[in-house]
């Protein structure tokens, strides 16, 4: 039966070229802008690199303080994390980095940027990162204050270029010498917790970050529980001392901090009142319902159109005694062999689009890739492709009188 | 012969139906892309009002322990001093964290005559801020040193606010604000801080005094056209030195102007793209069904030539045909867009609005016209003998 389906499909789809090329364009451009919004929300999501047990990390990004005339929102503050938060008791083990900030060097008569952080020894436990030279610096030598750093490789091509090993040369950056220590694997900046090119010990910071006894600075904090199981239970912890916090001013009436999962606190915009993750799912939404609705309505146009065509067989066929659930189910099936055609058309040019993005290099570093969950998409996207534009016309012939379709011819 | 036409379309409303719904989605689709493109047009094509070229951005973090005003304000100084007294530097301004092509914003509002003007741009500046920029000075003067005992807070606003505060009348000497608290010395042109596609609002300059030196985190430095690396490594030895426990970062003018230029652009291109397919994909759409109608219509048409119509008339009626029903779409997208203006949906002039409407319908007459132009020559070539030989 359906052997025999694929056959009449096939012979339809060959008998008029340039509606199937129609077709088949339509679909897999719209199938391939899917992939690739698909490919680049899953580097962004499921990208662990270098947060590989994310099941057991929490993440703390954002700290607000609101009242009924003001609301001031930032990163957290190192006293914060001292005083509050690393008395938890449920976290294993708690790593804390500051937001990135920028500086130059001047070096081989180049200037270069970089992003530089803080942080602690933790963040090299808490944190897997791929290292190709040396390795993290110790808590001994962060108690110490020792001037070391870890670099990122693209910093480290940039700085030294091809030299051999750099581990125990020096770097400088923002006017001071630091010994390099580690060169880790450069995370893009899509994965902006975590991005950047020069990490340093805490205890190294121009200014003394500990004298501020305000919640609100310039760090954010990683918490890790010891298993997965724990990790509702250190949320909940988290969420009952933020809600004992003492107000530091009158003017606030509220503070807002979360120990979010990582997508969470990707989309945390700062805002109490404006649910970053709600934003981005409506824009999501908005956008694949425009890039389908069209070329969706556009097909069901052709098809109702090439059905008509086709009058005189469904005419038959209904008088030989076929119900209109077994022809509206026939062409269905034939709408979907057409989609899935078009699907692997446009695996091919998805693979050519993706390649054309990482070529342009849009964001440094960021490289998208045709896994298997953005293959996955793109299978559900050609089966409600295939559905959506094939339901309509499928209805319609079947609602066809047999007198009429017959006369047709 | 139009009126014969609206009413055979019009009876087949139903048969067309989704083809002029896939038109009026696209027309919205179009007037998206137009609205942004026309705003940003209209934006590029007013001036800068600044001079970018050669003026380097200094940041610098948390400079200072003391909380003693005077001897802050004495630093500050004679760091200006040092870093003046190199070969290519021209001129020096402290500022705060709001520098053109930068995403830092301070904003805030003033009651006057009654009514609340919100979203000013704040910008907290020195003297040396005018010639740093080559602002364009309309009317007044910029600060000067007499300032710091006027009795009345002097302050230097932009062409778009004096319109809004005064008309068209001259604002210099005026006092705004409903406690008259800000005194108006001189007017400059507006300034696109946040790059060339954007419009540059409403801004008050006000003069820094020892209150307000807490939030001067950034330096502007004009240099000489001939400033090079070398030289730009030696400005940064020169201030991280005297700023000890700072970190300090250099930025050009250009390269933030850049990079902010890319991002306004970004959703545009984006959307572009997405929309030049949508509209390829219509096309095809288009141009199959209107292909494959007149082909039903062999008879029709070879009984309308046997009957002396020449193949011009025919092709023409068919094209007419086919920009009737994109009518009853424009139309109904017409309906929706004029609702933008109207209900002042994104806070865009009207006139934005109207020139993206009219961009849009002539778009959408003009994919219509071509996809039909090809049916409707080939319906001209019918030869009647064999339209009607085939029934």
């Amino acid at each position: 039966m359906l052997v025999n389906y694929f056959k009449i499909a096939i012979a339809v789809l060959k008998r008029r070229k340039f509606f199937t090329f129609i077709s088949i364009f339509i679909i897999s451009f719209t199938i391939t802008i899917l992939v690739v919004l698909a490919a680049f929300i899953d580097k962004v999501v499921n990208d662990t690199y270098p947060d590989r047990n994310r099941s057991r990390l929490l993440y703390i990004t954002k700290f607000e303080e609101s009242g009924p005339q003001s609301m001031n929102s930032g990163a957290l503050s190192f006293y914060y994390l001292n005083r509050y938060v690393k008395t938890l008791k449920r976290p294993a083990r708690i790593a804390i980095s500051s937001r990135p900030q920028g500086t130059n060097t001047y070096v081989n008569n180049k200037k270069i940027s970089i992003n530089y952080k803080y942080t602690d020894a933790a963040y090299w436990e808490v944190l897997d990162h791929d290292f190709l030279e040396g390795k993290p610096f110790t808590a001994q030598q962060l108690a110490n204050g020792e001037r070391v750093a870890v670099i990122s490789e693209r910093l480290r091509k940039e700085y030294f270029g091809n030299a051999p090993s750099v581990v125990g040369q020096y770097i400088e950056a923002d006017a001071v010498r630091y010994r390099v220590c580690g060169i880790m694997k450069s995370v893009p900046p899509s994965n902006y917790l975590f991005s950047g090119d020069l990490f340093l010990p805490y205890t190294v910071a121009k200014t003394d970050i500990a004298s501020s006894k305000d919640y609100r600075g310039n760090f954010i904090c990683v918490l890790e529980a010891p298993t997965r199981a724990d990790v509702p239970a250190m949320k909940a912890e988290y969420e009952q001392m933020a809600a004992r916090l003492p107000m530091t001013n009158n003017q606030y009436t509220h503070i807002y901090t979360h120990a979010d999962s990582y997508l969470n606190a990707y989309l945390r915009s700062g805002n109490e009142k404006k649910s970053g993750m709600r934003i981005v799912s409506t824009v999501v939404t908005i956008f694949v319902l425009l890039v389908m609705l069209l070329p969706a309505m556009n097909l069901v146009n052709i098809n109702v159109t090439r059905i008509m065509e086709r009058s005189s067989e469904i005419g038959v066929r209904k008088a030989f005694g076929a119900s209109s659930k077994v022809l509206a189910g026939q062409f269905i099936i034939e709408n979907l062999i057409l989609t899935l055609i078009s699907g692997l058309v446009s695996v091919v040019l998805s693979l050519i689009a993706l390649q054309l993005i990482n070529r342009a290099n849009l964001l440094n570093d960021l490289h998208l890739s045709l896994n298997f969950n953005v293959l996955l998409v793109t299978l559900l996207a050609c089966l409600v492709f295939g559905l959506l534009s094939g339901a309509y016309p499928a209805w319609r012939m079947s609602r066809m009188q047999v007198i009429n379709a017959l006369k047709a011819s | 012969m139009f009126r014969h036409l609206f009413k055979l379309m019009w009876n087949k409303k139903k048969q067309n139906f989704l083809l002029m719904t896939e038109m009026f989605v696209s027309f919205l689709v179009v007037f998206a892309v137009m609205t942004i493109s026309v705003y940003y047009y209209g934006n590029y094509r007013k001036p800068v009002g600044m001079d970018y070229e050669n003026v380097w951005v200094v940041n610098y973090s948390n400079p200072l322990k003391t909380d003693n005003k005077d001897s802050i304000w004495l630093f500050y100084e004679a760091l200006q001093r040092t870093v003046k007294a190199l070969p290519q530097v021209r001129e020096v301004s402290f500022t705060t964290s709001n520098v053109p092509f930068a995403s830092a914003t301070i904003m805030n509002g003033v009651g006057h005559k009654g009514r609340m003007i919100s979203n000013i741009n704040w910008y907290n500046v020195d003297d040396n801020y005018q010639r740093v920029l080559d602002l364009k000075l309309l009317e007044g003067r910029w600060f000067n040193k007499q300032d710091a005992v006027a009795p009345v807070k002097p302050v230097v606003i932009n062409a778009t606010l004096r319109e809004e505060l005064f008309g068209n009348e001259p604002a210099t000497g005026r006092q705004y604000g409903d406690d008259k608290q800000s005194r108006v010395i001189g007017v400059v042109q507006d300034v696109k801080m946040k790059g060339d596609y954007t419009v540059a609002g409403r801004a008050v300059y006000n003069r820094t005094d020892t209150a307000s030196l807490g939030g001067m985190e950034k330096m502007l430095v004009r240099v000489t056209p001939d400033a090079n690396l070398a030289f730009e490594g030696r400005l940064y030895k020169t201030i991280s030195t005297a700023l000890k426990t700072a970190n300090v970062e250099i930025e050009h003018l250009t390269d933030k102007r850049g990079s902010m230029n890319n991002m306004s652009l970004m959703p545009m291109i984006i959307l572009s793209i997405v929309a030049g397919f949508l509209i390829i994909n219509v096309a095809l759409g288009l141009f199959g069904v209107l292909w494959y109608n007149i082909n039903k219509r062999r008879a029709e048409i070879g009984l309308r030539r046997a009957v002396g119509a020449t193949g011009r008339s025919v092709s023409l009626q068919l094209i007419t045909e086919a920009l009737i029903l994109s009518t009853f779409s424009v139309i109904a997208g017409v309906f929706f867009a004029v609702q933008f203006p109207l209900l002042n949906v994104f806070d865009l002039p009207a006139m934005v609005y109207v020139a993206a409407i009219v961009l849009s319908v002539l778009f959408i007459y003009l994919l219509v016209l071509i996809c039909a132009f090809y049916p409707g020559r080939q319906a001209a070539a019918v030869y009647p003998a064999v339209a009607l030989h085939e029934d």
